[in-house]
């Protein structure tokens, strides 16, 4: 692995806690701390769309999508550090409002500096977004 | 395995694959090698993966993986890239992917693969589910 020497460069366990930190704000929908894991030129780029959204046009998805989802959860977190970022595989987990459930695979590349995050890619499959299954009894 | 040599293990993996080179992806796949698609959600072993790609490859005239972002960490690599494809009529696509390899031993134990499958179509030329084909 490669060794960030600059002043902002973080070690493989602030990286890691970082990550998680990142996941579990997300998760419990409190976008105050996802706000302060963003740097200010913070910016996010998923394959589904393949174009960048800055970090306020990210925040905003973020709040939207909280309202059309009763519970996501992100488990089976992998993480493995590099000299600049994390790579994170996790499954996601959503319950709809109908009581609907699906699950998916996904992964995000992150570049990370001074504490923040400074850029995420994310790749999943969309067509697994059409394929709730029903409550389970 | 050195960061060098990692990275080393990744070109010459894309290199074997955009270059047909069968025999080279023999010599990488560890015997033991897992491939995982987020697609399907299943593993095949690396053998069944050999198997699959000369029909696989009959499909495109050409792919090139382009535009390689690689990262290494203790035990592996990321990388992401895009899959450039020409189909035998011409028509070109991308595909945005991110291939999570282990290694070990100056090969490759197991891929993760993550794309999106909606892009298929796209890149294939061919139209979507529900979409007639605009022809002339």
């Amino acid at each position: 692995m490669r060794v960030d020497q600059s002043a902002d460069a973080m070690t493989d366990p602030e990286l890691r806690e970082l990550c998680n930190r990142f996941f579990d704000a997300l998760e419990r929908r409190d976008i105050a701390a996802v706000e302060a894991i963003y740097a200010p030129d913070f910016s996010f780029w998923i394959n589904l769309a393949g174009a960048e959204s800055s970090r306020e046009q990210n925040l905003k998805t973020l709040r939207e999508g909280y309202a059309l989802l009763r519970r996501r959860s992100y488990d089976d977190r992998t993480i493995d550090t590099f000299g600049t970022g994390f790579l994170a595989r996790y499954s996601v987990n959503v319950v709809q409002h109908d009581g609907r459930r699906a699950s998916f695979p996904a992964c995000i590349v992150a570049q990370c500096k001074a504490g923040r995050i400074t850029r995420i890619e994310e790749y999943m499959d969309s067509s697994r977004f059409r394929r709730p299954r029903p409550e389970a009894q | 395995m050195t960061d060098g040599e990692i990275r080393e293990l990744c070109k010459r993996f894309f290199d074997a694959y955009e270059n047909r080179r069968i025999d080279e992806l023999a010599e990488i796949y560890a015997p033991d090698c897992v491939i995982w698609h987020n697609v399907f959600n299943r593993e095949m072993s690396g053998a069944e993966n050999l198997a699959a790609l000369p029909k696989s490859y009959g499909g495109q005239r050409r792919r090139t993986y382009d535009d390689r972002t690689i990262n290494t960490f203790d035990g592996g690599f990321v990388i992401q890239y895009t899959l450039a494809g020409v189909q035998h009529n011409g028509h070109k696509g991308a595909l945005w992917i991110c291939i999570v390899a282990l290694c070990r031993d100056g090969k490759i134990t197991r891929i993760d693969e993550y794309m999106d499958s909606s892009k298929f179509a796209a890149w294939a030329g061919r139209p979507r589910d529900g979409e007639k084909r605009n022809e002339a």
